[in-house]
Order: C-alpha cells, then sequence, then structure tokens
C-alpha cells in the first residue's frame, strides 16, 4: 500500500476550498463586474490626470509636489512596518502556521497580497511623481519611468519590511528609511520655503518701492518667512525704517526689534543662515534633477536595487519566525474585526492599546485639581508621555503650506511678482539700493547661483515668469484653495480629535465616569480645553505658514487660530462621543450611486459642528477679505455659539 | 531515542523590561508529564512559549529533542502547542475543523470521529465551534491538540473552562499520551491535574 502524499498547503487550502464550498460562478461574476467597473470608473480621471500632466511645473511647485510625494512614501513604509507587513488571518494563523508545513506556502497568499500591494502603491507613487516633475516633453516615456521608480520604490520598502521582520540583522534598516524621507520631505519643504524667501532679499524685485520700505509684495512673497510671523503686521517694518527692514530680511525675524544697529551684526550671520538652507535645497533638487535628467540609468538603478531587496524577501519569507507572523497576525485580526463591524472607531482603539501595551509607564501624583479638570487631566498626562507624537503635530503644521505650495497658490494680487521673483534668480538683478538693506550681492556665497539647468529648468522656463504661467498661477482655481482650506480644518480636526481620547473612551465605556460622580457638562468643558489649546496653536502656525509662503495675503491670519478653536474643539469632543456607525439607517438611491446613511451620519458626526462653527473662517480663507477685523469678530461669535450648543 | 525530550538550563527572560525567569532549568524526559504551576504572573506561559521558539531567551539555553527550537517543519511535526483559544475558521463545523488537522498532519494519532467521541462532541460535531459553549470549545481544541501526531505536547492552561468531570478525563487523555512514549509539559491552576505530575515553578524553581 502507498504512503499517503505528504500534506503541502496548496492540498489543504483545497481541503478548505471543498469544505467551505467554492466561489460560485455569480461570486466571481460579481468581483469580474466589480473590477471592470472600477476601470471604466478610474480609467477616465486617471489618463485625464495623465494628460495634464503634460508641460513644465516651476521648481518652487516641484519641490511642494516632491515634498508631498516623498511624505506619501514615507507613509507607505511606516504603514508597511506597522502592519507587520507578513500576516496571516486569524485562522490561518490558529492551525497552518504552527505545522509542519512549509513556510513559505502558507504564506503564499500574503506574499501575493503584499506584491500586489506594492504595485497598486508604487503606482500611485509614480503619478504623484509625474505630476510633482512635470513632463514637457515625452509624457509617455516620462510616465513609464515615473511607474517604474514609484513601483520599485514601492517594492523595495515592502521587501525592506519583511526582510526587517524576518530577521533582526534587518533590524533598523526600515527605521532608518523612514527618518531619511521625512528629513528629505522637510529639506524638500522648509527649505524650499527659506530659499523662496531669501529671493526676493536678493533679487530685490520685491523690495524697496517706496521709501525703503517693503511693499506687499514683497511680504507675501516670502520676505516675511526670513522676518519673522511677528513682521507679517507690517507695523514693526513702518515704525523701524528702511535700514533695519533690510535687516530684518537677511538675518531673521528675532533680530528687528532692535532697530537700526542690528544690521552690521546680522549680516555675517545672514550669510551662514540665509546661504546653508538654501545650499542644501538647491543640493536637493539637484539631485532630484540630476535624477529627472537622465532617467535610464537612474530607474535601472533603483529598479535593480529593489529587485536585490525583492530577491533577499523572498528568500526570507520561507524562514519567517512563527512569532513574528502571529504578533502580525494579532494585529491584523484586530484591524480586520473592525472592518468586518464596518466601525473605524475600532481602530484608534487598537493602535492606542498596542502602544500603552509595548510601553513601560512610570506612575505620577494625580494633582489636586477641581473634580472636572482632574478627570481631564488624562489627556494632558497622556499626551506628555507621547512627546513625539506631539512634535508630529507641530511639524505638520507646515502641510498646509507646502500643499498650497504644490497647488501653486498664491495670494490674488501678489501672485505675478512674488512668482517672478522666485524664478528670476540672476545676479545682475540686485538693485544698487539692495545693499542698503544689508543684502549682498554675492549670490554664489549664498548658493543662489543662476545655474537652473541642474534642475531641469530651461532658460524659457525662466521666461515664462511675467507670462502664461504665472497668470494661471496667479488665478489658482477656487478647487485648489477649497483643498488648501479644507487641510487647515482638517488638520485642526485632526490636532484636536488625538487630544480628546478621554471623551471618546468615556462615550464608550461609562462606568469610569459614573463612578466619578461628575456632571457632564462640567466634564465636557474640562475636556474642552486641551483640544481647543491645541487647535489653537496648530491652526495659528498653519495660516502664518500659509501668509508665509505667499498662499494668503498679509494680515493677522494666525489670530483665526484661537477664534476657531472653540468650534474645533467642540466638533472633536462631538466626534469623540459620537455612537458605533448604525448600519440598520436606511441606504438612499442617488444618479450617483446608492449611500448608505449610517457611515454618512457617523462620518459626519461632529465634523458638522466644526464646519459650521468655522464657517466666517472658511469664507474668509476662500475668498480672503482687505479687512480681517470682521470676519475675525464674526468667527468669534460663531465659535462661542458651537462651543456653548 | 533522545535521552531528554526537552532540556531548559538557566533561562532568563524580561517581558517590557520586567525579568520574568530568573535562571530557571527544567529537564524532561520522553513519558514524563510536568505541570508548571505558580501564582498569575510568575512566567508560566512564558515558559512554555520557550520552550516552542516563540519567545527569544536573554540568557540560557533551550533544547527540544536535543536540538534548539527551530521553528521549522520538523520541530511542528513533534511539538504541539495549546495556548489561547484559536481563531476558528468561519464556515466550517467543529467536525471539519479536526479533518483539517488531519489533512495538514497526514498521519494522526486518532481520526477525527475517535476524537469527537474521546472529547464528548459527537454530538456537537456539525455545529460551527462559534455556537460552541465556552467549555465545548476548549475540548475541542483539546481534541485537535491530541488528534495530531506530536511527541512533545505544551498546554497552557488545558483545563480553561472545563467542567469538573471532564477535568477528570483530561488527567486520563494526558497519562494516556505520556504512556505511549509523548512528553507532557503543561501550565496548569488545576491542583488535580498538577498532583498527576511532576511539579515545577518559575517563581521559585520549587519541586514539590
Amino acid at each position: 500500500m502507498n504512503p499517503p502524499p505528504s500534506p503541502t498547503p496548496a492540498s489543504v487550502r483545497q481541503f478548505l476550498r471543498r469544505r467551505r464550498g467554492p466561489a460560485g460562478a455569480l461570486d466571481r461574476y460579481v468581483t469580474g463586474f466589480g473590477l471592470a467597473l472600477i476601470a471604466v470608473i478610474a480609467g477616465q480621471p486617471v489618463s485625464s490626470l495623465i494628460a495634464s500632466m503634460a508641460g513644465q511645473v516651476t521648481p518652487a511647485r516641484m519641490s511642494a509636489g516632491l515634498a508631498l510625494v516623498v511624505l506619501a512614501f514615507a507613509g507607505f513604509v511606516a504603514a508597511a512596518r506597522a502592519a507587520g507587513p507578513v500576516a496571516l488571518p486569524a485562522s490561518d494563523a490558529s492551525w497552518l502556521l504552527l505545522s509542519p508545513l512549509a513556510r513559505r506556502g502558507v504564506l503564499g497568499r500574503t506574499t501575493r497580497l503584499l506584491a500586489v500591494t506594492a504595485v497598486v502603491a508604487g503606482a500611485l507613487l509614480g503619478l504623484g511623481l509625474l505630476a510633482a516633475m512635470g513632463a514637457p516633453d515625452g509624457l509617455l516615456w516620462r510616465l513609464v519611468a515615473a511607474l517604474v521608480l514609484g513601483v520599485s520604490a514601492t517594492a523595495g520598502a515592502m521587501a525592506l519590511a519583511v526582510l526587517e521582520q524576518a530577521s533582526r540583522l534587518w533590524d533598523g534598516w526600515l527605521g532608518i528609511a523612514l527618518t531619511g524621507l521625512v528629513t528629505l520631505a522637510v529639506v524638500l519643504s522648509a527649505a524650499e520655503v527659506a530659499a523662496e524667501t531669501a529671493r526676493p532679499a536678493l533679487t530685490g524685485t520685491g523690495l524697496a518701492t517706496e521709501t525703503g520700505f517693503l511693499s506687499q509684495s514683497g511680504l507675501t512673497s516670502g520676505g516675511a518667512l526670513t522676518s519673522g510671523g511677528a513682521l507679517t503686521s507690517g507695523g514693526a517694518l513702518t515704525s523701524g525704517g528702511a535700514l533695519t527692514s533690510g535687516g530684518a530680511l537677511t538675518s531673521g525675524g528675532a533680530l528687528t526689534s532692535g532697530g537700526g544697529g542690528l544690521v552690521s551684526g546680522s549680516e555675517a550671520a545672514s550669510g551662514t543662515v540665509a546661504g546653508v538652507v538654501p545650499a542644501v535645497h538647491h543640493a536637493v533638487l539637484g539631485a532630484v534633477g540630476a535624477v529627472a535628467a537622465a532617467p535610464p540609468a537612474a530607474v535601472a538603478v533603483v529598479a535593480a536595487s529593489a529587485a536585490l531587496l525583492v530577491r533577499q524577501a523572498w528568500t526570507a519569507i520561507g524562514r519567517m519566525p512563527a512569532r513574528a507572523v502571529l504578533a502580525a497576525s494579532t494585529r491584523t485580526a484586530h484591524v480586520t474585526r473592525a472592518a468586518v463591524l464596518l466601525d473605524p472607531g475600532v481602530l484608534t482603539w487598537i493602535a492606542e492599546d498596542n502602544h500603552w501595551r509595548a510601553g513601560r509607564l512610570r506612575s505620577r501624583r494625580w494633582p489636586s485639581l477641581p473634580a472636572p479638570a482632574a478627570l481631564a487631566w488624562h489627556d494632558w498626562r497622556r499626551l506628555a508621555r507621547r512627546p513625539g507624537r506631539l512634535a508630529a503635530m507641530a511639524a505638520s503644521a507646515a502641510l498646509p503650506a507646502v500643499l498650497a505650495r504644490a497647488l501653486g497658490i498664491t495670494a490674488p494680487g501678489t501672485t505675478a511678482t512674488s512668482i517672478a521673483t522666485g524664478i528670476t534668480v540672476t545676479g545682475p538683478g540686485v538693485t544698487p539700493d539692495m545693499s542698503a538693506l544689508g543684502a549682498t550681492p554675492d549670490m554664489s556665497a549664498l548658493g543662489m547661483t543662476p545655474d537652473m539647468s541642474v534642475l531641469g529648468v530651461t532658460p524659457d522656463m525662466i521666461g515664462l515668469a511675467g507670462s502664461a504661467p504665472v497668470a494661471a498661477v496667479a488665478a489658482p482655481s477656487l478647487t485648489a484653495v477649497a483643498v488648501t482650506a479644507g487641510a487647515v480644518l482638517a488638520g485642526a480636526m485632526a490636532v484636536a480629535a488625538a487630544v480628546a481620547t478621554g471623551a471618546r473612551r468615556d462615550a464608550d465605556n461609562p462606568a469610569l465616569s459614573r463612578l466619578t460622580a461628575v456632571g457632564l457638562r462640567p466634564t465636557l468643558a474640562a475636556r474642552a480645553v486641551l483640544p481647543a489649546l491645541l487647535a489653537a496653536a496648530w491652526t495659528a502656525a498653519a495660516l502664518t505658514g500659509l501668509t508665509l509662503v505667499g498662499a494668503l495675503p498679509s494680515g493677522a491670519w494666525w489670530a483665526f487660530g484661537p477664534a476657531i478653536a472653540p468650534a474645533v474643539a467642540a466638533g472633536a469632543l462631538r466626534m469623540a462621543r459620537r455612537r458605533p456607525v448604525d448600519h440598520s439607517m436606511p441606504v438612499i438611491d442617488t444618479p450617483g450611486g446608492a449611500i448608505p446613511t449610517g457611515p454618512l451620519l457617523w462620518a459626519l458626526t461632529g465634523a458638522d459642528v466644526a464646519l459650521a462653527g468655522c464657517l466666517p473662517a472658511l469664507v474668509a480663507l476662500l475668498a480672503p477679505p482687505d479687512d480681517l477685523a470682521g470676519p475675525l469678530a464674526l468667527q468669534a461669535v460663531a465659535s462661542a455659539a458651537a462651543l456653548a450648543a | 531515542m533522545y535521552e531528554k525530550s526537552v532540556v531548559a538550563d538557566d533561562l532568563h527572560v524580561a517581558l517590557g523590561g520586567e525579568p520574568v525567569l530568573q535562571g530557571f532549568s527544567l529537564s524532561t524526559s520522553p513519558g514524563e508529564i510536568v505541570a508548571v504551576v505558580g501564582p498569575n504572573g510568575s512566567g508560566k506561559s512564558t515558559l512554555l512559549r520557550c520552550l516552542a521558539g516563540l519567545q527569544p531567551v536573554e540568557r540560557g539555553r533551550v533544547t527540544v529533542f536535543g536540538v534548539a527550537p527551530s521553528d521549522d517543519a520538523a520541530f511542528w511535526r513533534d511539538v504541539a502547542l495549546l495556548t489561547d483559544e484559536p481563531a476558528w475558521y468561519p464556515g466550517l463545523t467543529s467536525r471539519e475543523h479536526l479533518e483539517l488537522v488531519e489533512a495538514v498532519h497526514g498521519k494522526p494519532r486518532m481520526t477525527a470521529e475517535t476524537a469527537l467521541g474521546l472529547f464528548e462532541l459527537t454530538g456537537r460535531a456539525d455545529a460551527p465551534p462559534q455556537n460552541l459553549s465556552t467549555g465545548q470549545r476548549q475540548r475541542l481544541s483539546l481534541a485537535a491538540a491530541f488528534l495530531r501526531p506530536s511527541r512533545l505536547l505544551l498546554l497552557d492552561e488545558p483545563e480553561r473552562g472545563l467542567d469538573t468531570s471532564f477535568r477528570v478525563r483530561l488527567a486520563e487523555l494526558v497519562a494516556a499520551y505520556a504512556a505511549e512514549g509523548g512528553t507532557v509539559v503543561m501550565a496548569t491552576h488545576d491542583p488535580a491535574l498538577a498532583d498527576c505530575a511532576r511539579q515545577v515553578s518559575p517563581a521559585g524553581q520549587a519541586t514539590p
């Protein structure tokens, strides 16, 4: 009698399929039809998007766009690392993993899923890259190169994540890659902004129109960044005189209040600070430009490196430690449960609980506070125990400015001048009165050489400065402005919601709050303080950033931060206290498709109050008024009303 | 044939910076039953995970059948581990879960039908595990662990959720497994189950 064949992962999968019933023809039809529908629906927008990428992109916009692409890639790397990435469905982990079955076979499906994920994410990344870099010629070739680059990057990162999970030898590599990516994004965005601000001072185009004072365009085109947010109001400049203003531009805002005597002392510093940052920026953009200029070689190197990593990862999958897969599978099981329950709220608890389970805490005495404040102290302590999260929140305040840059948004009325100053980087352009402003005509010392070819910027691009593209940029689409305004509000909400955990926990499980016997309204009022403060600070910083990059006209836009904070806090608390998704709510059929009202209402709960409470600020952001006093007062009233409600 | 089925020598393990095992040693022979006892948090489950190779040790040495736990097919052919309740496949009955174990392991110690009978689940064979009571699901998990071929059985609190009468049956099943030459290392809080075995405690290395 022949011995029974050894079980293989394939035979076991077949057993499972047989017992659980194969996918029927209807299931296959539904899947196929769904995929075809997605292709049809997404095909048109994607092809239009690709067609719209043909054309040149200004360096400033390219830089900001690249920063966003790099950030998106960093997000992909972080997500891959957090997910495992090699995980199994909980039942497979229980029944197939700790068995004699070949590990590679057991993990076969997961491997395929990771590959598909990397390819899809890479394609999206490639499209983003092309959108950021532009395609002045050879759209098809550039598209192929961008897609290969994107897929290589994501596949390489995914392979690195697999290797890190499989072996301690690779520990830390992904962390280094992640740190490098975030640093690159920061350099691309921050240095780009700084370089932009340095240019008006050097070219003089936007400066000294009347009696040596800064013109409106000089401020909005970026001079305000080096001179600090306090100067954007203009008061300090007009009282300080021309010489002081010049010193302010070159030396940084902190020095401006000192008056005329600071110029001599600040000149040396200006050469260092204002020179290094643009030089770094120039180098980074130069590197990117070099990659763009020599696509075949660059693409080949990246693709070959990725292929090498993928090969290593493929080998590692076969000896992936069970404990690593089990840990990742537990996380996946939680996430799957959240997905099955269609309750995204569960996801936040998973992330939260995972974090605190991994850490080690030291008990500290609870401060003596009135009862509601003592309850709310939980949120403060939790935040203090996660300084990294606080730092990330602070850093994210720059994102709206980067987004505005990437979308080419500049404040109406000031754009032509500011864009022109940004692009026309020419040494001889320094006017004689610049020396009086403390700016040296030595452009090369500041890394502002006129050699733009390294960036792939052609002379005709510089010529574009005052023509059609500027006109296009000068009138940014309402959609782009709305996206940026939405990003500000969404960011403020995200920051506020991140510190409204206590309210969420109370709503999910009221046992603890019942024990404390503190009324609901006093508790909510106390819990609103921290979200309001953080939202105020974040929004003020974000709006200052938008003012500095010229996306908003000069003015005390930062004041909208404190003004909208109560409304945002009210929205965040409402969001934190919302009930789970009610799937029994009706589905409304519309010409655009069926809309399930349960998830829709769930998603809108909280956002509704914030949106209504921030309406004056949003209107002001969409159509910047000349005088901010009125909208600010209106916003304060709206915020108070939202919080009271 | 190995003289020792499990050897743990001077194990040191810390979890989250807290030491859990400090210089723990254990040696078992084929056919032996060892009960790991001790209060909650004393490191019983951690010890089982170390023996299964799922928990790296900071210091010390573990060998199972003469080699370090290797987390490969050959290792899992010899070692059966039962810890928390497994995740059940949706759409499979209790019997089918046991048949799955047969399919995965090739040469089972007993058939699924026999296991269902031994673990008093015949009447619930066609019920999805999710519809079973807590104790019945634990019996199904135990049935899967006893059904598959192995030479070392690592059980973490196998008495969890079981009624008194079945705990007695479990002790008999464990004894029968050991009588066939298998080694059982189980963490338990059940005094009767522990009394049938050599007791060790990670907390104080005591062997009363």
